[in-house]
């Protein structure tokens, strides 16, 4: 079992650093989707030293989170504090490679904290009206730089937000996994069972918020589509995913030409 | 005949509203929301058009008025409010309301982008590339940003230099993008492709494999029931976070029930 040494310790602080410049990606600065699971947690996973672990967690987390989304004044869960903390934690609790049952234990402790990120968040969000104030009650000469300093002075919010919930998240994090370790082997089954069935749970979740219908026609055609595809041409996956995807698109294109 | 040639706006300057309006989120606030990013995304352009002190400071102060709306195709108001500013500070125009115009274009601009973008592109680009990471593509993260940001970027800046041009025409905008139909198209291909997920259910990366012994097309079959039994409690109400944790208590169920 690894103890708390200087290697993790530096691990930890870098995490921090980076997932806080990351998570400004989320509201404050661009919003080129670096933030998303299936991008930040192999990224992370490969600056802790296990980028397959990474790997693992984006794509068991995307599909869950991808259509929380940030309309009008609601502020979704934090998913990408979750799943940086999440591949942190499931990395540094390891001694070599994170198994899947660390894995497990690692996504369900941060979707536990998911609400303490949503409050965090929000707590940020009524700070930064105070900026807004100061900087519209501002009637001094060169009020333009004066509004830029104000201004970018949300960003320092924003990335502290991110940086101090990881440095506390993520050692209180290893230390769980590391006493999870202990826990019996029936636990550790239900966790690696619990890591493959994710994927199935975004897959519901994405077709849910998708469509109003109980099942869709796109959805059940590219089920078939692609497991005939399997079944009758033992295709590479790549080939039958794009394949799949084509007929996506074939079959839009018939449903706009019936109803013009 | 007065000489304006100092007003003129280049493309520099829309590239530097551009480059500014990436950071229209930095200061998010409840209350006043995108108010001070807009601000400061359009100051240099005021700087520029009103050299005397009073006047940009008091123009300035107009534009830290409420504002919210989606941040991408708040380029287009950006790019809106340069020409009125424009015509305004050359004596071209001065009976636009700059306000009154961000007020009409900020709801529908908002919910058209809410549902283009976070409705339909990302889950669109997330459920891609999800598939092919989940069947083992390492490179599917980069396929993610490459497939979202193609769009982003491309919008992003298409929609402001169409917003300077036309003055704010929404009509042009909906009529040269196709936002409504393009989301149409996307949303099939996410939903076929989604299908295609559990379709391939026995070709995914071995962590997500399930070891349990049955026919490959057999596991797909059953992979899309415990999909749709899925959705069907999602269509009860459900959040991902409590899914997350009925799922894991489930798994430790079954564990202790000896099934896994």
């Amino acid at each position: 079992m690894p103890t708390l040494n200087l290697h993790i310790v530096l691990a930890v602080l870098v995490t921090a650093v980076v997932g806080g410049l990351i998570g400004l990606d989320r509201t404050a600065f661009g919003q080129f989707m670096v933030s998303q699971p299936i991008v930040a947690c192999p990224l992370v996973g490969w600056m802790v030293g296990d980028s397959a672990a990474g790997f693992v967690i984006g794509a068991a987390l995307e599909l869950i989170w991808v259509l929380d989304m940030p309309v009008g004044t609601f502020v979704p869960a934090n998913a990408t504090i979750s799943a940086i903390s999440a591949t942190a934690m499931a990395v540094l609790a390891s001694p070599g490679k994170a198994s899947l049952p660390v894995i497990g234990a690692s996504v369900l402790l941060t979707t536990v904290l998911a609400p303490v990120t949503m409050k965090v968040d929000g707590l940020v969000r009524k700070w930064n009206s105070r900026l807004a104030e100061r900087a519209r009650a501002d009637q001094r000469p060169d009020a333009g730089r004066r509004l830029a300093r104000i201004h970018l002075f949300g960003l320092v919010a924003f990335f502290l937000k991110s940086f101090v919930l990881l440095l506390v998240f993520v050692p209180a994090g290893i230390w769980a996994v590391m006493l999870f370790q202990h826990l019996p082997e029936n636990v550790h089954r239900a966790m690696a069972l619990f890591v493959k069935l994710l994927p199935l749970l975004g897959v519901a979740l994405v077709a849910r918020k998708l469509s109003m219908k109980a099942v869709d026609l796109f959805f059940l055609g590219g089920f078939v589509f692609s497991a005939a595809t399997a079944q009758a041409f033992r295709a590479p996956a790549l080939v039958i995913i794009l394949l799949t995807a084509l007929a996506g698109l074939l079959g839009a294109r018939y449903r706009a030409q019936r109803s013009s | 005949m007065r000489n304006d040639h100092h007003k003129e706006i280049t493309a520099a300057d829309l590239l530097g509203v551009l480059g500014r309006g990436l950071l229209i989120q930095a200061s998010w606030s409840f209350e006043w929301m995108q108010s001070l990013g807009f601000a400061y995304a359009i100051e240099p352009v005021l700087r520029k058009l009103y050299p005397e002190q009073a006047e940009y400071a008091s123009r300035l102060r107009l534009h830290t008025d409420y504002f919210n709306t989606q941040p991408y195709l708040a380029s287009f108001i950006l790019g809106a409010a340069v020409k009125i500013e424009q015509d305004r500070a050359t004596g071209r125009n001065r009976t636009v309301d700059v306000q009154a115009l961000k007020a009409s274009l900020m709801a529908p601009l908002g919910a058209l982008g809410d549902s283009f973008f976070w409705g339909s592109l990302k889950p669109f680009a997330a459920v891609v590339s999800a598939a092919l990471l989940m069947t083992g593509s390492w490179w599917a993260s980069f396929l993610f940003l490459a497939l979202y940001n193609i769009w982003h970027i491309g919008l992003r800046a298409g929609v402001l230099f169409l917003g300077y041009r036309t003055g704010g025409d929404a009509v042009g905008l909906m009529a040269r993008y196709r936002f409504t139909r393009w989301a149409g198209v996307l949303k099939a291909i996410s939903h076929t492709v989604l299908g295609g997920i559990v379709g391939t259910l026995p070709l995914w990366r071995q962590e997500f494999r399930l070891t349990f012994d049955m026919p490959a097309l057999l596991m797909a079959v059953s992979g899309m029931a415990f999909t749709l039994v899925l959705v069907a409690v999602l269509r009860k109400g459900g959040s991902p976070l409590k899914l997350m944790l009925g799922l894991a208590a489930a798994c430790i169920g079954l564990a202790y029930a000896g099934v896994i």
